[in-house]
């Protein structure tokens, strides 16, 4: 066991009757490090880490997370790690403040409260009674009560699911302090740019196998130096293109995209077949493929590819 | 270490204190109702002058009668009842497994629960008591409040045990909230607590002796009859009481379920 891995995992195999949920992950995470598990709906997301978190049994394979098998859990492992569950789990009646207290009950060495408040942008909300709060301030207040017992690892299972684009910045924010404060942190979330902003490190679940491993740009960069060309003409007024290109047009609605490992090139024959038929290539533009262009590739053969969250 | 597990039990029992006081239905019908019921009853079905009951080797004030049935009825809702239904929405709503998730210590927080309903139950008990001594005329002798006292924290421990033991059949709060108060009801009116058992046919009073409503009702009425001194304690009763707990405890020891029982998508 390597001093520096929070969590390492192989061959972890989940059943559920006859369906396979999760079929064989291999995984490490080092400490300090921030991975986010990108996936669609019922990829596995949850299932990985319930069973990382102890809540879940695994059919095969070995998992040690901080040193410990989480299908046994013990209160000194228990101290050590914070979750944030799906949905914000709190008494709606009690306060910021004695939410943080009852849970700081729990705890050997917990951090003082007013530093944890301070830590998820809380302060001025101590009295207020969580079913009070926004959802981004109740996030907050779910993240604080990760925090309070001063874990090393931290698990954030889908942290903005349904919020509005503020609440969303707000929890981003305070995860990106969890970062600063050296913390090991495992988060699952179907938005791309929630993973691209916040992970050192994404790994791509396609039906219960992680299918990409790396850093954002790396996942991206397996297409490095391609790019993606499109115009908002529809496909049928482009006969021939297709040929003179030697590439396969993507339709989507009124745009057309297609993919050019040398786009130089490829602007030149597209502009001149353009000019020589005279096609009107409206919204023309060029982009690097971005991480959700990467995750739609990779989990393409899924038919809930889930929602992009824009 | 004996001091952290004091604070968690401490700190625990505080803050479900904090939060059934914060909720509504809890004060109307843990505290309020009981107490507007005895009113009632003792207004309406009772006069001061009316004969002493007479049942099970007992002859009892009516005024009297009501005030012990009625602390019986609080008790079970303040420990059954309420914990059905908390336990329940603790758990459909995931604050359950967001605990388990913790270092939290299972037996503090079950300990924490028992301590808020002994509270609860010692409050509302001993206000019906005052009421019936103060308005109805109910003679409490110094010994029997020994008598009360045993009895009260006996049905508080079966009560509040089966209270837990039935959320492994109620698997959501709207079940809960409608099975904790209905049961609590229907044992009341075969336990004589609504009806005195004397007008009661023997046969609802035999279905009603097998639970412990009953036998905590006329424990209690025991210790304010006319005809007992002491504490006024029944081995049959406490027995039966006893039986019950030690059945609600291990069912609950072993159907106890940290996770909600519905999906959540």
């Amino acid at each position: 066991m390597s001093g520096d891995l929070a969590v390492s995992v192989s061959g972890l195999r989940k059943r559920y009757g006859e369906f396979e949920a999760l079929k064989g992950i291999d995984l490490e995470v080092r400490r300090g490090e921030v991975l986010g598990f990108l996936g669609p709906n019922g990829a596995g997301k949850t299932t990985l880490i319930e069973i990382l978190e102890g809540y879940r049994s695994r059919s095969a394979g070995a998992v040690r997370v901080l040193g410990v098998d989480p299908a046994k859990p013990t209160r000194s492992w228990r101290e050590r790690i914070g979750l944030v569950l799906q949905e914000c789990e709190l008494d709606p009646v009690l306060t910021v403040s004695e939410t943080l207290k009852l849970f700081a009950s729990f705890y050997d060495r917990p951090r003082p409260i007013a530093e944890v408040i301070r830590l998820v942008g809380l302060e001025g909300k101590e009295g207020a009674r969580l079913a009070r709060l926004s959802g981004g301030q109740r996030r907050r207040a779910d993240v604080a009560v990760a925090l309070v017992g001063d874990p090393d690892l931290i698990f954030l299972d889908e942290p903005t699911t349904g919020f509005d684009p503020t609440a969303r910045r707000e929890t981003w924010n305070t995860i990106d302090g969890l970062k600063q404060l050296g913390k090991t942190v495992l988060l699952t979330t179907h938005y791309m740019d929630e993973a691209q902003h916040l992970a050192d490190r994404v790994a791509i679940i396609r039906s219960g196998e992680i299918v990409a491993d790396g850093p954002p740009d790396q996942i991206v960069g397996a297409s490095q130096g391609r790019a993606i060309v499109s115009f908002r003409t529809p496909a049928d007024a482009l006969d021939g293109l297709e040929a003179e290109l030697e590439t396969r047009l993507q339709p989507s609605g009124a745009q057309t995209s297609f993919e050019a490992a040398d786009p130089q090139q490829a602007l030149l024959v597209l502009t001149t077949w353009a000019d020589r038929e005279n096609v009107r290539l409206d919204g023309l533009e060029v982009r690097r493929p971005s991480l959700e262009d990467a995750f739609l590739e990779l989990t393409s053969s899924d038919a809930d590819a889930g929602d992009d969250g824009r | 270490m004996a001091g952290s597990y004091g604070r968690q039990v401490r700190t625990q029992a505080r803050y479900a204190l904090v939060v059934n006081l914060r909720t509504p239905q809890s004060l109307f019908f843990g505290i309020a109702f009981p107490i507007i019921l005895l009113l009632l009853f003792n207004s309406i079905f009772a006069g001061a002058h009316d004969a002493n009951l007479r049942f099970a080797g007992l002859s009892i004030a009516p005024h009297a009668y009501n005030t012990a049935g009625m602390a019986a009825y609080a008790v079970m809702v303040q420990t059954f009842t309420s914990l059905v239904i908390t336990m329940t929405s603790l758990r459909e709503s995931g604050q359950l497994k967001r605990l388990r998730g913790t270092p939290l210590v299972a037996w503090t927080f079950v300990t924490a629960y028992i301590l808020r309903c002994v509270v609860l139950v010692g409050a509302v008990v001993a206000t019906l008591m005052v009421l019936g001594v103060v308005a109805f005329d109910v003679h409490l002798r110094a010994a029997a409040i020994g008598g009360i006292v045993i009895y009260a924290a006996l049905g508080t421990a079966a009560l509040a045990a089966l209270g837990i033991a039935v959320t492994a059949i109620t698997p959501t709060a709207d079940v809960a909230s409608a099975v904790g108060p209905f049961a609590a009801v229907l044992l009341a009116f075969v336990s004589g607590v609504f009806i005195p058992v004397t007008q009661l046919p023997q046969g609802l009073v035999d279905v009603g002796d097998v639970f412990p409503l009953a036998h905590l009702a006329t424990g209690l009425q025991r210790c304010l009859a006319d005809n007992v001194s002491g504490l006024g304690l029944d081995a049959t009763d406490l027995l039966v009481i006893a039986g019950w707990m030690l059945l609600g405890a291990a069912i609950a020891a072993r159907t106890f379920k940290w996770e909600p029982q519905t999906s959540r998508g």
